[in-house]
């Protein structure tokens, strides 16, 4: 146990040495900060009557034709609808900035990690190599949970307190970053492991999220495909983590609908599962 | 204590060594490494045959890509053989219950340079599976004796060469192992800082600890080790203790008052030193010493002084290197 805490420690101490998780935590506070003082609404029964940010008024001027008695009415904002604005833009923001910075964040990690000199005094230590990448892989997640639920939590809460409007579903954003975080790491810590370059790990992993996006369009794409073509297409979708598609999952969960499917989650967690296998089963066998 | 002398097949070299239990058991070890697209392959270990003794000093020497570093690496488990087997207390290398006896300096070791000298080894006796008490009492103990107690809050990456070299010693030897490998351990380190830590690993032996030390300072070698290996493409080429290695051409030297005329060296199998003022026969034989001194006096030349010339180590080592190599 004692060897566990001594491979968490490092990685903690070596990520909080890096500037970039003190500004993650800092954007997180500026973040959660705004929305509790600068962020002010007036609600008349159950509707936004106001918002205000720093005191300058943002409510829609724009009137709203009603066809049954057609007059013209000032726009009030559902309360509701907003919150779920809002809180689906913290996601994305969370999400898409946190997890590309994050990954970027952690390259030098990696590098310090595998770096000839510090991995041979660490293998020379009495834990096996199996342990001591989880106690590298869990110091990473441990911080990436902790990061994601300081700014979903706080933001969670800010908005909750302010406008009365508990949305609990909105803090399942933690564990989806956090899962999709390790996903994605799984790609960057593998490669660096294989071809110990966590440059190249890098630019695969960012490379598989964005082909996420075109993936993501597999409803739209397939159709014009040949027969082939649309296999090995959807070969990929099912293959490869579906990193833009769980957003939507997200956003049904805030939204308080069903959830339609499960599965790009599930298939990019089985991508996560696999890939570390790849990288243990590697970093077991290679030579340093 | 009674010799074992281990030989190896392959090469007929014969290892000796004191016949308690070996901590550390080597036997016919290879590793080949494939490097590249076309995975050139490199011999680095070829048929390295092995034992130490608990207790023992011994000096591993080499010219750079001997397989000094790769046969360490392979008892630590770092680097995992191609065939054959090492032994560490018994158990295979690579099992971390073997490292738990084991205290390690790799070459150009790196010590993450946000951390301070103390959190350093905190961080580094909590991978090694100390409990809190033994961390407490050992780091500054050891900060101390590498002399690095008033560096203590210090970050890492604000320490010299030699410094970081202190505290690797120290991060060895945190959790008083049975075993110490060190990998050049006292590269970059001033001469002050040299004699200390071998000051240090002198007390070490004297504990009974193991002591394993790969260093290009042949030097170093002889002050601190009982036993030394000479390794060469992968082979250990010559072992023995370091009067046995060091004795490999001595000769006589011989002190005159002047040389003299049409002194042939050649002759006798002999030398000039630098100083013009003695003779050196390398052959080391009775019946040349004599036959000199008969005919210095008769060109009536004062013979000052006659000793027996034991050539250094060094002079030991890279005669041996230089016939290896000529003889490939």
């Amino acid at each position: 146990m004692t060897t566990l805490s001594g491979s968490l420690l490092l990685t903690f101490r070596e990520l909080w040495a890096m500037r970039l998780t003190q500004a993650m935590l800092v954007i997180a506070s500026l973040a959660w900060l705004l929305l509790s003082f600068a962020l002010n609404m007036d609600v008349v029964e159950g509707s936004l009557a106001a918002v205000r940010i720093f005191g300058f008024d943002t409510t829609p001027t724009d009137g709203v034709f009603n066809e049954d008695t057609g007059e013209w009415m000032s726009q009030a904002l559902s309360l509701d609808k907003f919150m779920i604005g809002i809180n689906t833009f913290v996601f994305g923001a969370a999400y898409f900035l946190g997890t590309l910075l994050g990954l970027f964040a952690t390259m030098p990690l990696i590098n310090g990690f595998l770096e000839y000199g510090r991995i041979d005094l660490l293998l020379s230590k009495p834990l096996s190599r199996p342990r001591l990448l989880a106690g590298h892989l869990v110091g990473v997640w441990l911080t990436v949970l902790v990061l994601s639920s300081y700014l979903v939590g706080g933001v969670w809460l800010s908005l909750s307190f302010k406008t009365g409007v508990w949305m609990p579903m909105f803090l399942m954003a933690i564990p989806i970053i956090t899962v999709m975080f390790a996903v994605m790491y799984a790609v960057i810590l593998s490669f660096s492991i294989i071809t110990r370059s966590s440059g190249l790990g890098l630019v695969i992993t960012y490379g598989l999220i964005f082909f996420s996006i075109v993936l993501a369009s597999h409803n739209q794409i397939v159709p014009v495909l040949s027969n082939t073509n649309a296999a090995i297409f959807m070969a990929f979708y099912h293959v490869l983590p579906n990193f833009i598609e769980v957003v939507g999952v997200q956003a049904q969960l805030v939204e308080g609908t069903v959830v339609t499917s499960w599965y790009p989650f599930i298939s990019s967690l089985l991508f996560g599962f696999v890939t570390y296998g790849i990288g243990f089963f590697w970093f077991s066998r290679r030579d340093f | 204590m009674p010799i074992l002398v281990s030989v190896n097949p392959a090469n007929g070299i014969s290892v000796p060594s004191r016949v308690s239990s070996p901590v550390i058991d080597i036997a016919d070890l290879y590793k080949t490494y494939a490097s590249g697209l076309r995975r050139r392959k490199v011999h680095a270990l070829r048929g390295v045959d092995l034992q130490v003794s608990r207790g023992e000093a011994l000096g591993i020497l080499g010219p750079n890509g001997a397989g000094k570093t790769t046969l360490l690496k392979v008892l630590l488990g770092i680097v995992h053989p191609t065939s054959g087997s090492a032994r560490l207390f018994g158990q295979p290398a690579g099992d971390p219950k073997a490292r738990r006896r084991l205290g390690y300096l790799p070459e150009n070791h790196r010590f993450p340079t946000y951390l301070t000298a103390r959190q350093t080894l905190d961080v580094y006796g909590r991978l090694s599976d100390l409990s809190d008490e033994a961390r407490r009492e050992r780091i500054p103990r050891l900060l101390g004796d590498v002399g690095l107690a008033s560096w203590e809050d210090t970050r890492v990456g604000k320490f010299s060469k030699g410094m970081m070299q202190r505290l690797g010693l120290a991060q060895a030897l945190l959790s008083q192992p049975e075993v110490v490998i060190l990998d050049e351990p006292t590269d970059g380190v001033d001469p002050v800082g040299r004699r200390d830590i071998r000051d240090r690993l002198r007390a070490l032996k004297q504990t009974g600890t193991t002591v394993v030390i790969n260093s290009h300072l042949l030097s170093e070698i002889e002050l601190v080790c009982d036993r030394v290996l000479i390794m060469h493409k992968g082979r250990i080429i010559r072992s023995g203790t370091v009067d046995e290695l060091a004795r490999q051409g001595s000769g006589w030297r011989v002190e005159v008052d002047r040389l003299v005329p049409l002194f042939e060296p050649e002759r006798w199998s002999a030398s000039l030193e630098e100083t013009g003022r003695a003779i050196v026969v390398e052959d080391g034989l009775p019946e040349t010493l004599n036959a000199l001194i008969d005919h210095l006096r008769e060109e009536q030349v004062q013979i000052m002084g006659i000793e027996r010339h034991r050539a250094s180590l060094e002079a030991g080592f890279i005669d041996l290197i230089t016939s290896q190599e000529d003889a490939s």
